[in-house]
């Protein structure tokens, strides 16, 4: 059992603007979530709606017996799916076989033995298996994989009452909610059922503030993973006489943290329920006379993947005026001079670009009207259509957004060019132009938007012109590869109409998603941009100061540099993805989500 | 033909990422204590550029004068040992791909030819023999190879029209055994039975031979991959033996059987299989009406549920759909390429159900990726390679396509060195009135949406039913397929409107099996002309066109009066779109192809009676 976070923060897990929970929960982002939750896809209105997906598997006892292997496997899909605020009597199964090829008649009891504890959760629960897929050529030469079956578990719940994992607060009683085994280790469906139920009831009145399955690892696993999150501590009741079990498998046992005054008597009345101790805010856990800090714990916690999977970048140098730049405070926002009460918003979309529904859904939402535009290449006349419509769209609109993704999947060898290889057609360029310096227009990039920018010198030189050797840049991130994570980024200048409603020093937690983040421009022309109050925003640490520690500067960005304007304000880059948080997401992070950025964009002109 | 010009662009040292990551893991992995300095340059070949385009080109497309230096020559010291590495041909290359689009943007005329390569520059005493080693460790033979140092003459295809499709003469009068080594020879993932079936076939019914087409298009369709052998086999005689747990297991069985006989009464021939284990208890929850929500349809893309969601105060129905697949062979192979295209192949399931998939779960099982890669198998890529390389692909995948990858977890046993499990399972939804099911009638049109073919992955489908062995790694290449996320993309889009979905009567995607299986299985009588498949590359033969994995590509019925309405959406959506086959009276398929009917086979052979229900799940209840 470790962490695997540096693999998990390679896939985008926040676009779409509905991931309710993230999959590391807390302010240290290390509680493993219990599966994924997201709101329902609509186009148009609000939902609060959301699926949720979790899976069950366990190779260890799949290959020491493959009945329990699959019967525990669907057991935990079924829990995980409860802890995150499932209904126990509506979830809905598919399942995955894997086995090893069936050569002597000896091998086809594997996959029937497996089946056949599949089945048993299936009738005891009366939970459907809606489909399945199998794979049965699991073998190379005399070496085969573990007989396995993976059972993932689906339903559709109210996203508001969504529970996450990590432990909230200190004080808090932790409870250990268990399953009796009977003979041949099959585990006791009707109380499992009345369990589920139970825990499902109690969710829904709010009563649970954590939940987590109890997985491989047993208590003791599950313990620490739920105090780091948050680096909070826990005690178990002392004396605590079952040590011996801490580290057992235990399926279908539950862990729950309840509030520090419930009446434990009333919430699981007749249920198995073991106070296991409290949540404390000393980042340490103490068992009897053993206490283990947080610090000791998260290390032998994450290093085991590190060389593979790295979840930390290597260390970036920290220039000495780092902490010694200035904030920039504009006095009175600016305002176009124009009153427009619906503003236009073109967004072009170019191919492999993925964030424009939930940007033009921020932009709607803030009142403002937007335009979704496909670019279409397949064809020399396409392409000349294409500009064409560009031209006359953004003619059109007062404001251009450039949104995320990997415009030509980042090639070649690079992003945004293939943005900033259209932008740069003379009659765009003079659309543009005509739209910044006429009609005092606004433009925003994020993401891969803004590597577009970047790449055209809109930031920060507020024109289109040609890049040199020293020209700003953002490149790839320092770690190797993609990061998807949650960030804190202050607002150090507010210069920019895109940040009227914030104040210098604010800090919000903003999701990034991106290969190719980091900025970089000589020391020089870093310091200048701060002078002008041309850098907006900062990766900062928890105590809020800039910092070039990864992760909280997640790709090594110079002066942990997260966004920049153009000389007076009205062009934006930045890496973070300010649209991708509505209320009721991101529900496992702490802090500021709501950056406003599409409303004061809006306000501007009015 | 203008002249092929060529250039490296490499990154400046502070931007380096990649170059002093590989030096890193040539050092810890591959113990090069004596290489000091790894340096990774872009090569491009472009050719159809007037100099002014060039040197446009080179400034806004093939570098970056912040981040890169551009050489034209590349001229190595004496301590540097250089090789170049690019993609088998007919691989889709993305580089080349977008190189190429971008260069048209500038020069708006037809797209220039572009071919990318990779050279790695090794600065340090390094022996050949190492050297070697290093090569071996970056070129996995099936995707990639070793490319020429010097400038090839010419960047234009070289192919050959290819012959027509062969009769298999004599094939009608060969014996058990020649059949057996015809098997073989043509390396067929199905049976010798199922071969002398097809000979009885042709014999006694069609009263002809078949053509290679028929035999390979039969051979995909069969193949496990498709039709579940396994799980369909008949399990007539069970024994379960006697150990520690025989009580639990034998009580399992009885109770199945038990269920067995409620939902299909005591008096039932239907056999026991794995299939109806797995499907059994759901059968009687459907039976007992404690399956409400099930989304029952002729039309299965993937487990479906109805479910309503409030919007704004007011409650509709909407379709749940989720799917699990898995790429285990193809990205134990070609780990990059094959976890890709596991979760592109799992999206396309419920999207060609019309359902916006929004969220994925990647499960994954590996060996212990820290074991030293000289202990790596023969015939295996070293388990650190195949872990960081699908997880590398999967993630590009799902993250260019735009959807959130919810919880990634991997599981670590040694059991998997055997080979790994690449799982991908995904969340899909769309309004139920959106999704219009109607069974294609004779004069309905059938739609190729979406990528074009090459020769990608042919022999998927039977591929993966195969079992791997020390020579898997050299001879499967043509099994190895690339995704091309932004193409699904913009089906995702397309299939996000109502107005589109609507005039959608049956939507199937091209998994493994290619127009044979993804068109064949839209209706019962068809009649496609692989001449109007829109080819990568020139030089395809019919087999393989009608056989071709390629990625990306959706099959959707419509009626054809709706064609014109339908072609203008998805050029709106910067999609290609052809009328590629139609819906016959006739239960037969057939397929032309330069005018040559290559393919003509009774529906009712080409789908025998035990190969039921292949669409996803395969499970249907």
């Amino acid at each position: 059992m470790c962490s695997e976070k540096g693999l998990s923060e390679r896939f985008d897990s926040t676009i779409g603007r509905a991931t309710v929970e993230m999959p590391f929960g807390g302010k240290y982002q290390l509680t493993p979530a219990e599966g994924m939750v997201a709101q329902i896809p609509v186009l148009h209105g609000h939902t609060d709606a959301a699926s949720l997906m979790t899976h069950g598997y366990n190779p260890e006892v799949a290959c020491w017996s493959p009945f329990h292997g699959a019967m525990y496997a669907v057991t935990q899909s079924l829990v995980k799916a409860v802890a995150l605020g499932a209904n126990p009597d509506t979830i809905r199964l598919t399942l995955q076989e894997y086995f090893q090829g069936m050569r002597a008649k000896a091998d086809w009891g594997l996959p029937f033995a497996a089946l056949l504890g599949a089945n048993t959760v299936l009738n005891s629960m009366e939970v459907p298996a809606v489909g399945g897929k199998d794979s049965m050529s699991g073998s190379f030469m005399d070496l085969h994989v573990p007989p396995t079956l993976v059972s993932f578990a689906v339903n559709v719940i109210d996203g508001r009452k969504a529970v996450s994992s990590e432990f909230k607060e200190a004080g808090d009683k932790v409870v250990f909610l268990s399953t009796p085994l009977l003979d041949g280790d099959v585990l006791d469906f009707a109380i499992l059922r009345k369990n589920l139920r139970r825990v499902h009831q109690l969710i829904l009145e709010g009563k649970i503030k954590a939940a987590a399955a109890v997985e491989e690892g047993g208590i003791a696993a599950g313990i620490t993973k739920m105090t780091l999150g948050n680096a909070l501590g826990f005690r178990f009741v002392k004396p605590f006489p079952h040590t011996e079990s801490l580290f057992t498998l235990q399926p279908g046992g539950m862990l729950l943290e309840v509030a520090k005054d419930a009446d434990l008597e009333a919430l699981f009345g007749e249920l198995d329920c073991l106070p296991l101790g409290t949540v404390t805010d000393n980042a340490e856990i103490t068992v009897n006379d053993i206490t283990l800090a947080n610090a000791e714990l998260v290390k032998a916690y994450t290093e085991t993947l590190e060389p593979i999977f790295p979840a930390k970048a290597p260390e970036s140098e920290t220039p000495e005026d780092l902490l010694a730049q200035p904030l920039y405070k504009r006095e009175l926002p600016l305002t176009a001079p124009v009153n427009i009460a619906r503003p236009k918003v073109f967004i072009p979309v170019f191919p492999g670009q993925n964030c424009e529904y939930d940007t033009a859904r921020a932009f709607d939402l803030a009142g403002a009207e937007s335009k979704i535009f496909i670019i279409r290449n397949l064809t020399a006349q396409a392409i000349e259509e294409t500009i064409q419509a560009m031209v006359k769209g953004i003619q059109e609109s007062q404001i251009i957004m450039l949104p995320g993704g990997f415009s030509a999947g980042d090639e070649p060898d690079g992003s945004g060019k293939f943005i900033a290889t259209m932008f740069r057609n003379p009659r765009i360029t003079e659309a543009v132009n005509d739209l910044l310096q006429n009609r005092d227009g606004l433009m925003l990039g994020i993401c891969n938007g803004f590597q577009a920018l970047i790449k055209l010198g809109l930031v920060p030189y507020g024109e289109i012109r040609p890049l040199e050797e020293n020209s700003p840049t953002l490149t790839f991130n320092t770690i190797g590869r993609h990061v998807s994570q949650m960030v804190y980024t202050r607002i150090t200048s507010n210069k920019s109409p895109w940040l009227n409603m914030t104040e210098p020093g604010d800090v919000h937690a903003i999701a990034v998603s991106h290969g190719e983040g980091r900025f970089y421009a000589p020391a020089d022309t870093i310091r200048e941009l701060f002078r002008n109050g041309q850098v907006a925003t900062q990766y900062v640490d928890l105590k809020g100061n800039p910092t070039m520690a990864s992760p909280e500067n997640p790709n090594g960005s110079l002066y942990a540099i997260e966004g920049i304007t153009s000389p007076d304000g009205r062009i934006l880059g930045k890496m973070g993805h300010s649209e991708r948080y509505i209320p009721g997401l991101m529900e496992n992070i702490y802090g500021e989500k709501e950056q406003h950025i599409f409303e004061s964009g809006v306000k501007y002109f009015k | 033909m203008s002249e092929i010009r060529r250039i490296y662009v490499e990154k400046k040292d502070a931007f380096a990422v990649e170059a002093k990551g590989l030096l890193a893991d040539l050092k810890n992995n591959l113990l090069m204590d004596g290489l000091e300095k790894v340096r990774v340059l872009a090569r491009y070949d472009v050719m159809g550029l007037t100099d002014e385009e060039f040197s446009q080109a080179l400034q806004l497309v093939l570098s970056e004068p912040p981040v890169d230096t551009v050489m034209e020559e590349l001229v190595p010291a004496a301590d540097e040992k250089v090789f170049a590495v690019e993609l088998l041909p007919g691989q889709y290359d993305q580089r080349e791909d977008f190189a190429a689009q971008c260069i048209q943007l500038i020069t708006q005329k037809e797209k220039p030819l572009v071919a990318a390569a990779k050279v790695f520059v090794f600065k340090g005493s390094l022996t050949d023999d190492e050297f070697e080693k290093v090569k071996k460790y970056l070129v996995n033979p099936i995707e990639a190879r070793e490319a020429a140092l010097d400038k090839p003459e010419t960047l234009e295809d070289t192919w050959e029209e290819p012959a027509d499709v062969e009769r298999m003469e004599g094939f009608l009068d060969l014996s058990e055994a020649d059949i057996a080594a015809m098997q073989k020879n043509l390396g067929l993932a199905m049976s010798v039975e199922d071969l002398l079936w097809i000979q009885k076939y042709f014999k006694e019914e069609e009263k002809r031979v078949p053509t290679i087409t028929e035999v390979r298009v039969l051979d995909t369709y069969w193949s496990d991959h498709c039709r579940h052998t396994t799980f369909m086999t008949n399990l007539d005689k069970v024994e379960i033996e006697p150990g520690y747990y025989t009580k639990p297991i034998e009580d399992a069985f009885k109770q199945y059987l038990a269920i067995r006989d409620k939902v299909y009464g005591k008096k039932t021939d239907r056999p026991i299989t794995l299939m109806d284990m797995a499907c059994i208890a759901t059968k009687k929850l459907k039976k007992e009406n404690k399956f409400p929500d099930n989304d029952d349809s002729e039309e299965i893309n993937a487990c479906s549920i109805v479910v309503p969601v409030e919007i704004d105060g007011k409650k509709e129905d909407w379709l749940v759909m989720f799917k699990n697949e898995t790429h285990n062979h193809p990205t134990e192979i070609e780990p990059f390429g094959g976890a890709a295209t596991c979760l592109g192949g799992a999206i396309r399931d419920p999207l060609s159900g019309r359902a916006y998939v929004y969220q994925a779960m990647r499960i994954t099982g590996a060996g212990d990726p820290r074991t030293p890669i000289e202990k790596t198998l023969a015939g295996k890529l070293p388990q650190r390679k195949l872990t960081i390389g699908a997880a590398a692909g999967y993630s590009s995948y799902g993250n260019q396509i735009g959807l959130a990858t919810g919880q990634v977890q991997e599981y670590y046993h040694d059991r998997f060195v055997a080979k790994r499990m690449e799982i991908g399972a995904v969340m899909g939804a769309a309004p139920k009135s959106a999704v219009i099911r109607e069974r294609p009638a004779a004069g309905d049109i059938i739609i190729l949406l979406g990528g074009r073919t090459g020769r990608d992955g042919i022999g998927g489908a039977t591929g993966s039913s195969k079992e791997h062995t020390v020579d898997s790694l050299s001879t499967c290449g043509a099994e190895v397929q690339k995704g091309n996320p932004p193409t699904e993309r913009k089906i995702q889009r397309l299939f996000r409107n109502p107005e589109v979905t609507v005039l959608i009567k049956r939507c199937n995607d091209f998994g493994a099996g290619g127009v044979s299986v993804a068109i064949g299985e839209l209706a019962e009588g068809l009649k496609i002309n692989l001449d109007k498949v829109t080819k990568k590359y020139a030089g395809l033969d019919g087999t393989e066109l009608a056989i071709s994995e390629s990625q990306e590509r959706m099959a959707v019925v419509i009626r054809k009066e709706d064609w014109e309405k339908f072609a203008k959406f998805a050029d709106e959506e910067n999609l290609e779109a052809t009328i590629v086959a139609e819906v016959t009276e006739e239960p037969r398929l057939v397929m032309y192809w330069r005018g040559d009917k290559i393919v003509d086979i009774s529906r009712e052979k080409y789908k025998p009676a035990e190969c039921v229900q292949r669409k996803r799940p395969e499970r249907t209840v």
